[in-house]
């Protein structure tokens, strides 16, 4: 049996005090999808990991 | 490092998850709720429709108060000294529904929400109730007492449309000095202030001097926010002109990677964006998207209606009835939530139309027809020029020639 492990599918950072909401966070959309499928992988990692004692 | 869930609420396509550190709403499969050890929903029993809205709104805009001393020329919501205004009561019990719906954000306006003597008892509900509560604010009368207090908040943003003499140019009053000095109060106190800044045709070249002020207070964003025909600003004719809706990205990136500092254009711009081509994946992935309204956005105005968008669309409801919102997001807002299915014509051939919903309803709105494309994106006047140029009637008459001046 193939376990398929959960992903990642967006992700929105910081807060948004304003009426016209989220937009365009130009920082992030300078890096490519590359980027963007290497980080959803490294977030769900983060996401899956054990708490530390 | 851990991120550590610290809300989580399901969804058709799985969920969204809210961590931390650092502040992020990440929307994550069934697969990966289940391994977060989320329990069993219903709607993950049915394939996920692509164009489902989501089950909630993640955040929504509070105008508390149509009442505000600035008398800011290009006030979108009219406000006044003695204007409307939700009571604290009032307040607290849509912050219940909201929460109970599974909000995770407000955005706080007004109005200038501090000249309410119950904002912070407002915040703190939020908070208590689960809430994440965000301020703007023109800093006018902010204190070194009330930045104290401003820590209830995550983060908060002081309206900036330019500075010094460009300040008074932007807003009809020379405030400037006000707005510098509570920002500066503020960010003794907490690192999450920024600045918003309208963006309209006569504050775009003074752009430059807004992103070194954030650069220069240590400020950790700069939003860029279309101007909106909206309200008093209706009578200003200070929509972008066509070579500034062109220049305004380029522009926001190198304001970014000139001063070091985060800049985020509102939902309002992803046409403006969307010309120049971005990976769609990678806008995916970021949640880069125009009118969101009646999907990840509602407001509730001061009396009480309950709308897709604070500046546009029908009230759905009246948020202070309890249980009236969540039966509205059920069922309502198709105004905004049926544009993709039905696009006129240059939206419905775009590649990005998913993505960018046909710009802002606010805009379209403003120029004649709520459902016509938006009359300030570049493909949309170049669609028109052409065929215009080839003597051919525009989108089978529902959609007008854009009104954008210049």
């Amino acid at each position: 049996m193939i376990f398929r492990k959960g992903r990642v599918l967006r992700a929105t950072f910081g807060c948004n005090p304003n009426s016209s909401s989220l937009g365009v966070d130009v920082t992030f959309l300078l890096f490519g999808a590359i980027f963007a499928s290497a980080l959803a992988l490294m977030l769900g990692a983060l996401l899956r990991r054990p708490r530390t004692p | 490092m851990k991120l550590e869930v610290v809300r989580a609420r399901a969804e058709r396509f799985g969920g969204i998850v809210e961590v931390a550190r650092p502040r992020a709403l990440l929307h994550v499969d069934r697969e990966m709720m289940r391994e977060l050890g989320q329990p069993h929903s219903p709607l993950w029993d049915s394939a996920a429709p692509d164009d489902a809205p989501l089950v909630a709104p993640t955040e929504v805009h509070v105008v508390l108060s149509r009442r505000c001393a600035a008398g800011c020329t290009g006030c979108y919501v009219d406000a006044t000294p003695a204007g409307a205004a939700l009571s604290l009561e009032e307040a607290r019990r849509i912050l219940d529904e909201l929460a109970a719906m599974g909000v995770f954000h407000v955005a706080l306006g007004g109005g200038e929400a501090l000249e309410l003597d119950y904002l912070f008892e407002v915040a703190a509900h939020a908070r208590a109730v689960g809430i994440t509560p965000n301020l703007t604010t023109s800093g006018l009368g902010l204190g070194a007492r009330e930045a104290e207090r401003c820590r209830v908040f995550g983060q908060i943003n002081v309206s900036v449309d330019g500075v010094g003499e460009g300040y008074r140019r932007a807003r009809g009053f020379d405030g400037f000095a006000h707005a510098e000095r509570a920002l500066r109060l503020l960010r003794a106190v907490k690192e999450e202030v920024g600045v918003n800044c309208v963006v309209s045709r006569s504050s775009f070249d003074g752009l430059t001097d807004v992103a070194r002020l954030v650069r220069r207070l240590r400020l950790n964003e700069l939003e860029l926010l279309r101007f909106k025909p909206v309200g008093r600003g209706a009578r200003l004719g200070e929509e972008l002109t066509p070579d500034q809706g062109r220049r305004i990205y380029p522009l926001a990136r190198r304001l970014m990677l000139r001063h070091r500092i985060r800049v985020k254009l509102d939902c309002s711009f992803a046409p403006m964006v969307f010309w120049h081509r971005p990976s769609a994946r990678a806008a995916a992935f970021w949640g880069v998207q125009g009118c969101v309204a009646g999907d990840v956005l509602a407001a509730v105005a001061p009396e009480g209606h309950l709308t897709g968008c604070s500046f546009a669309g029908p009230p759905e409801a009246d948020a202070r009835v309890p249980g009236a919102a969540r039966a509205a997001w059920s069922q309502g807002f198709a105004s905004f939530r049926s544009f993709v299915r039905s696009a006129p014509e240059p939206c419905a051939s775009c590649e990005y139309l998913r993505l960018c919903r046909g710009g802002c309803r606010a805009v379209a709105e403003a120029h004649g027809a709520f459902s016509a494309p938006d009359p300030g994106c570049p493909r949309v006047q170049e669609w028109t020029a052409r065929t215009a140029g080839r003597g051919q009637v525009a989108g089978g008459g529902s959609f007008a020639l854009p009104v954008v001046r210049g």
